[in-house]
């Protein structure tokens, strides 16, 4: 109930909207998340309670630009920062979502939201007012590709809304970046709305500092003949959750999705996907990989779900870990629940450590052992970096992760 | 034979080694000297310890040694790491090298060859003067360019991995080289291609240790000695004639010997 009261007598947020107030409803009920739940069972009570514990910051926080600088190729949005934006072009335009169609199709989501399932968007939605949000409806082709920064800053909780429509045939390269500042929790909603024929590749990724929080979930809509394909990072922060929602709502549409998380010292990051076929001839390809040092835990809990509806689905889902350290801690949990009988679909996870013979092949040509360590995580981490858009020319996420890790 | 003397200091003195993993003895006494210009085979049965040998000379940390000594120009290498091996001059040929997905062999060439000429006081080399020099040393194995930019020997035919074993060896000009069974899976063809590569990269500085079943890799490659080994330890040394009887006598011809001897 404490994170109730302390939305409701914030003072950084003037007045409650009518969604804040309907989600605020629903979690009066479910003030935390069930500990028992499936979803919630393996996450660390009091790095979740230690979340909740900033104050609740409405106001835009300071941004810090990260590396690399704004590029003139690029279309860069930071949610928060009074983020306007009207672009009409030749060959696309990027529109802001009108008030009311954006509440429209929240409304439209929360009806739909499990209490215990949806936690993580219900409280989004309470925490953000208006000004934290940021719907988009995008048109067209050729569109340049698309930087939106989310951030948190220094002990604070601060919570940050996005919505875009993809609309018919429309093609996008899209990079979300959540950053952690020190001691501060960030909550991230991503609803996403591809219509029939469009095709986005999104990345995602996140990084934070010292202690620093995410609650991340992403819900995705693929209209028919709609390709969503995801690469996802997340790294260095004290607790993150990843909740990845995707129904194909008519089938006959293309998921890819890759994603890594690492740990070290004692964070825990978790990663949970729930693919939903609702329609025949879809396609999943599902890769998540988890580095876990030092006392870490790393988690990941994918679903697959295909009903009598989604005949011939073609759904695969891999879970590859590495385990660096004796005391640290993988969980991993790739399901499937299938009800229709004409499908092809495949689960599987591996738990392993750095290839012991691989190093000694390296060393034997006088590669140290942590540049042959070095060398290994490369080749494990490129699979993932190669596959987030717009990254991989301007940051050198690679590097980055190979110096920190 | 070993005992004869030398103009020059030996490169590598294997003294009374023994060795074991996970408390298993392997090696039970070994003893080999190698002179600067020396080709040296060792021959046996499967399981006799002749690969342990090998990989305990380049420092493979699964084996412990429990009695005896390596010396490499003239100093004990016995507590350094294989790195450290490896950038002073010892090569390890595999007898199945292994495959690194996502590390591409140009990258990985480069930078052991760099850690070899650091070593050496030598400038490192950086990706244009590398290739250069790698391209210089691929006409040696015949191998083609496009090599490089796969994955360190991913996806190679048995041959090509034996082929990029002597590409590695070429480019970090080692003082010795031993190579493990680097003629198994070769075609006549390949097998040609292997022996003249190391042949040009051997000269009168260098010592070579063949590991080998056969008596085809010794028609192309003559040793000046054969060694037998069996349960851990080297029961004859001779000339090259020694593999030609083996060939012909078979390993029974070693195990009467034993029996003899004991």
């Amino acid at each position: 109930m404490e994170i109730i009261e302390k939305i409701k007598t914030n003072k950084s947020i003037d007045n409650l909207t009518e969604i804040q107030k309907f989600c605020l409803d629903k979690l009066e009920s479910t003030p935390l998340p069930n500990p028992k739940s499936e979803q919630w069972r393996l996450a660390n009570k009091s790095k979740l309670s230690n979340f909740l514990d900033y104050s609740v910051n409405e106001k835009n926080p300071k941004f810090d630009t990260p590396f690399p600088n704004t590029s003139q190729s690029n279309i860069r949005l930071v949610i928060g920062d009074n983020c306007l934006i009207n672009v009409i072009e030749e060959n696309y335009s990027i529109k802001q979502l009108s008030e009311d169609k954006l509440v429209k199709y929240i409304k439209e989501q929360i009806s739909c939201f499990n209490q215990n399932e949806n936690w993580s968007e219900l409280l989004n939605l309470s925490l953000n007012s208006r000004k934290n949000t940021l719907g988009l409806k995008i048109n067209g082709s050729e569109i340049p590709p698309i930087e939106i920064f989310s951030h948190a800053s220094s002990n604070s909780l601060n919570a940050k809304t996005l919505v875009i429509f993809l609309e018919k045939n429309c093609d996008i390269d899209l990079l979300q970046v959540n950053l952690g500042k020190d001691n501060s929790s960030l909550s991230q909603s991503t609803f996403f709305c591809l219509e029939e024929n469009s095709s986005v590749n999104h990345g995602v990724v996140s990084y934070g500092e010292n202690k620093s929080n995410l609650l991340n979930s992403l819900n995705v809509i693929q209209q028919k003949n709609s390709e969503y394909n995801l690469g996802s990072l997340h790294f260095k922060f004290n607790y993150a959750r990843f909740e990845i929602r995707i129904k194909q709502s008519e089938g006959n549409a293309k998921t890819n999705i890759k994603g890594m998380q690492i740990t070290k010292k004692d964070e825990q990051i978790s990663t949970y996907t729930k693919i939903d076929f609702n329609g025949p001839n879809g396609f999943l390809d599902q890769i998540n990989k988890s580095l876990a040092d030092d006392k870490s835990h790393a988690i990941f809990e994918g679903s697959i779900i295909v009903p009598k509806i989604a005949q011939k689905t073609d759904a695969s889902q891999l879970s590859r870990n590495l385990l660096l350290s004796n005391l640290a801690q993988i969980d991993t949990k790739p399901q499937l629940e299938i009800i229709a009988d004409d499908v092809k679909c495949k689960h599987g996870a591996t738990i392993s450590q750095l290839n012991e013979e691989e190093l000694f092949y390296m060393r034997t040509r006088g590669i140290t052992l942590p540049e042959a360590s070095k060398l290994q995580l490369s080749s494990y981490f490129q699979e993932i970096t190669s596959f987030i858009p717009v990254s991989k020319d301007r940051w050198d996420l690679l590097d980055k992760l190979l110096n920190e890790n | 034979m070993q005992n004869k003397m030398k103009e020059s200091d030996p490169i590598l003195e294997v003294e009374n080694l023994s060795a074991s993993t996970d408390n298993l003895p392997i090696l039970k006494g070994v003893s080999l000297t190698v002179y600067p210009g020396e080709i040296h085979a060792i021959m046996g049965r499967n399981g006799c310890g002749k690969s342990t040998l090998s990989k305990i000379i380049a420092g493979h940390p699964s084996y412990n040694i429990t009695n005896g000594d390596i010396k490499f120009l003239g100093a004990s290498i016995n507590s350094l790491e294989p790195e450290e091996r490896a950038q002073s001059g010892i090569f390890l040929g595999f007898q199945y090298p292994i495959e690194i997905p996502g590390v591409s062999n140009l990258e990985f060439l480069r930078v052991s060859t760099n850690a070899r000429r650091k070593f050496l006081n030598k400038e490192e080399l950086d990706t244009f003067d590398f290739e250069e020099l790698v391209k210089e040393k691929l006409e040696l194995v015949k191998m083609d360019h496009a090599f490089l930019s796969r994955s360190v020997n991913q996806g190679f035919s048995g041959g090509e991995k034996k082929r990029n074993e002597i590409l590695q060896m070429a480019l970090l000009e080692p003082k010795i080289a031993i190579l493990d069974e680097t003629d198994s899976g070769l075609d006549i063809d390949a097998l040609r291609i292997v022996a003249s590569g190391i042949k040009k990269i051997s000269n009168t500085q260098t010592g070579i240790i063949l590991i080998t079943h056969y008596q085809r890799l010794l028609d192309e490659i003559e040793p000046n000695y054969v060694h037998v080994m069996s349960d851990g330890q080297i029961i004859k040394t001779g000339e090259s004639n020694l593999a030609l009887e083996l060939e012909k006598k078979g390993y029974e011809w070693t195990d009467n010997f034993i029996k003899n001897t004991k």
